[in-house]
């Protein structure tokens, strides 16, 4: 007898053929996540299980986060043939509860001498005489006591909600805008979520940002690595395109021109990086630049789909969402990031392309282009 | 070149501090209150840093209490010269203090019951003495005073503080604050009669995590934590034997002639700094004035921001700072250049530089290029 963890999966189950890929993805990625607490980890009977960790609580911690996983439970693994030693653990684990209760079983062994819903009577019949404060309650009960036939007997109490979505790797990579601010982060987590795998690129102007806001991204960076199974940052110089924006451009156009450059480098790293689509945190509206109309404009020079997963979201529910992955803390740490030094004060709401591309012209956009792709530092995480 | 000018936030410490505390470490570790003879060699490495303290400051060495630094000793003196006196009434703190003295000042409100009250400021940083003036009265319990401002370098009117209170509030006592002050400008205990007196080691090339209250013959004072009653019961915990070797070590080889020297580097830098760039502006007293200390040179060049001329230097070795250290991280304006009336893009650009007594001419000529040269350079790109 020993306690294992029994992994869940949620949207795996839809697939078709492609079903075992998926489970395969998933059961590497779990692997990698317990990796640290030295846990053995495999696949039977449509769930994954993981024993033998140093760290259960970690473990969990680890797991739950797995994206693909939809949720996980401490479970007993013991021997199936006798049934009285099942009941008895039963009771061990319903000891402590109040309220109502009820017995689920599954039995995937079909040989096994009773059928499910005799399992259900018998243990439940069994608990109820050692517990007499519990109820039975099969409608709507305070806590359901989980029993699973399978090669071995599994028994648990309460599933641990994991976070969902598909294993990283199963579906395409992506290159996500990273600043310092709260919403990127959250915009690659959910991109990431769906399967995809993220890298990022990160703009920096020294000396206009200091070395702790560029740490500050690669702190980012690395509490989603746990998420994302890893990640590549390519921190770009960006001073020398600010200020020759700034010397050169309407003043009211910097932002939006400055979106455009980010836009253009970081479609050129995807590219190189084999990404699909480019990933930003932009929300409609949220300040000048994530205007409808300024969107279109940062829009028009990316060759590849620009993913926004927050567009529609309000700053309160990013927030939340920022919160839940551990990264608000961090983005909430006040280094100026390199979007804020040049802001001008009244920054174009709905700007021109006209206007746009006559300030384009006085650079020299390629060399500018090449210049920061070739100065940039790529750190893997 | 590394050019390191922020020691008003940290020194480095001088080889003799390191050799001192490894000195202690390997052959003194023993506690020093053990009855054992080897125990005699810790206690020894106190008794001659009491010494060599209480002889800096003209103090008697039975006066000499051992803490973590200056915010322990500050709020040991605050708390434990308040706690004595019998009656309620105003604590008063300059609007320069340090946030270890004007927080403690701001907690005595509620622990004690006493009533905090900020003496404010003169436009050049000094102490507005006449606004001190009617504020002293029978109801002042205790008057906070840095000895030196360590933000503008402003050498406080201590000796003008002492004589109103002699005159208008003679029960109350003076605690200063020499954090930044203490062996870059003479203190004694025999001029001042003030009641107590705070230094920190890592500010004059000794360890962090020392640093001493030193306090008048005959004054008393509570003691704020409960333990084995070390150092006359007055701050209990085992003393850090190593940390006060070294920090004895800082005070013994600190240059005799730092003052003169560091008031010259000031003005040569700034003399090189104001031909190149006329728009230099100086925040607190000028250069030349009695009361502005050689070791801080608080210096705006608007509207270039104060953190990216920092990087800006950073990235060819200079280190400076901006305002204080503690507070720079905070994103607000300095409390000290707002009570002097500075406007915000003043506030916005003031760098600080402070000196240590080995820093060269050299290294200010080098400095005095390099701040001119970024500066040339950065107003060409500031927000329009």
């Amino acid at each position: 007898m020993r306690e294992v963890l029994q992994v869940r999966f949620g949207e795996i189950f839809l697939k078709g053929l492609n079903r075992p890929t998926f489970l395969k993805m998933l059961v590497s990625r779990v692997r990698d996540a317990v990796k640290e607490t030295g846990g053995r980890v495999w696949l039977s009977d449509s769930r994954v299980y993981v024993s033998d960790m140093t760290d259960m609580d970690e473990a969990i911690r680890r797991v739950t986060k797995v994206f693909g996983v939809h949720s996980v439970c401490r479970a007993i693994e013991m021997e199936k043939g006798d049934f009285t030693a099942l009941c008895d653990q039963a009771v061990e684990l319903m000891r402590g509860h109040k309220g109502s209760f009820k017995v689920s079983a599954r039995r995937s062994d079909k040989r096994y001498f009773m059928d499910s819903p005799a399992i259900n009577m018998e243990m439940g019949g069994y608990i109820l005489e050692r517990l007499p404060d519990l109820r039975v309650d099969v409608k709507n009960p305070d806590v359901v006591l989980s029993v699973e036939i399978r090669d071995m007997a599994y028994l648990y109490t309460h599933p641990i909600m994991a976070v969902g979505g598909m294993p990283v790797g199963s579906n395409g990579k992506a290159t996500l805008l990273l600043s310092g601010g709260i919403d990127s982060p959250v915009a690659g987590w959910m991109i990431a979520k769906r399967g995809v795998t993220v890298n990022a690129v990160h703009f920096n102007s020294p000396p206009y940002t200091s070395e702790r806001a560029r740490q500050k991204v690669l702190d980012l960076a690395k509490i989603l690595s746990e998420s994302l199974c890893g990640i590549r940052v390519h921190v770009v110089p960006f001073t020398d395109i600010q200020m020759q924006i700034h010397e050169k451009c309407h003043e009211d156009y910097t932002t939006v021109i400055m979106r455009r450059y980010m836009m253009r480098i970081a479609n050129e790293i995807a590219r190189r990086e084999h990404s699909q689509a480019l990933i930003t945190g932009e929300s409609i509206g949220q300040v000048a630049s994530q205007t409808m109309h300024a969107l279109s404009c940062t829009d028009a020079v990316a060759d590849m789909p620009v993913f926004r997963p927050l567009i529609g979201f309000d700053k309160s529910e990013i927030i939340e969402i920022a919160q839940k992955i551990g990264t608000y803390e961090t983005s909430n740490l006040p280094y100026e990031d390199c979007c804020t030094v040049f802001t001008p004060r009244h920054p174009a709401t709905k700007p021109k392309m006209d206007i746009i591309l006559e300030g384009e012209s006085k650079l020299d956009t390629e060399a500018l282009i090449a210049a920061a792709i070739e100065g940039s530092e790529v750190i893997q995480l | 070149m590394q050019v390191y000018l922020d020691n008003s936030a940290t020194t480095r410490p001088i080889p003799e501090t390191v050799e001192a505390m490894n000195a202690c470490m390997l052959d003194a570790f023993y506690n020093p209150s053990a009855l054992y003879a080897p125990a005699m060699q810790a206690e020894r490495a106190l008794a001659d840093a009491r010494r060599v303290i209480a002889a800096s400051l003209q103090a008697n060495e039975k006066n000499v209490i051992f803490t973590s630094g200056g915010t322990e000793s500050d709020n040991l003196a605050i708390f434990g010269l308040l706690a004595m006196q019998r009656e309620k009434g105003d604590v008063l703190y300059t609007a320069a203090e340090h946030a270890a003295v004007k927080n403690a000042c701001l907690e005595a409100e509620k622990r004690l019951g006493m009533t905090a009250r900020e003496i404010p400021l003169l436009p050049n940083g000094s102490v507005d003495l006449s606004a001190l003036r009617e504020m002293l009265s029978e109801n002042t319990r205790l008057i906070c005073v840095m000895q030196v401002c360590n933000e503008t370098g402003v050498i406080m009117p201590i000796s003008d503080i002492c004589a109103l209170r002699d005159e208008l509030a003679e029960k109350a006592a003076i605690h200063v604050d020499g954090v930044q002050g203490y062996l870059r400008v003479p203190f004694s205990f025999k001029q001042l009669k003030v009641q107590s007196y705070a230094l920190s080691a890592h500010k004059f090339h000794g360890p962090k995590g020392v640093g001493a209250l030193v306090i008048r013959d005959g004054v008393r004072i509570q003691p704020q934590m409960a333990g084995g009653g070390q150092q006359n019961d007055l701050r209990s915990g085992t003393e850090n034997t190593y940390a006060i070797a070294g920090m004895r070590a800082a005070v013994e080889h600190y240059p005799a002639d730092a003052m003169q020297h560091m008031l010259k580097l000031k003005q040569l830098l700034l003399n090189q700094l104001a031909e190149a760039l006329p728009e230099t502006t100086v925040l607190g007293l000028p250069a030349d004035d009695a009361h502005s200390a050689g070791h801080i040179l608080n210096v705006a060049f608007p509207p270039v921001r104060a953190e990216t001329l920092l990087h800006a230097l950073e990235a060819d070795g200079v280190l400076v700072g901006t305002g204080s250290a503690c507070s720079s991280k905070k994103g607000k304006h300095s409390s000290v250049l707002k009570a002097m009336g500075q406007k915000p893009n003043v506030m916005e650009a003031a760098i600080r530089i402070s000196l240590c007594p080995f820093n060269t001419e050299e290294e200010m000529r080098f400095t005095a290029e390099k701040i001119i040269e970024k500066v040339t350079m950065l107003r060409k790109f500031v927000r329009r």
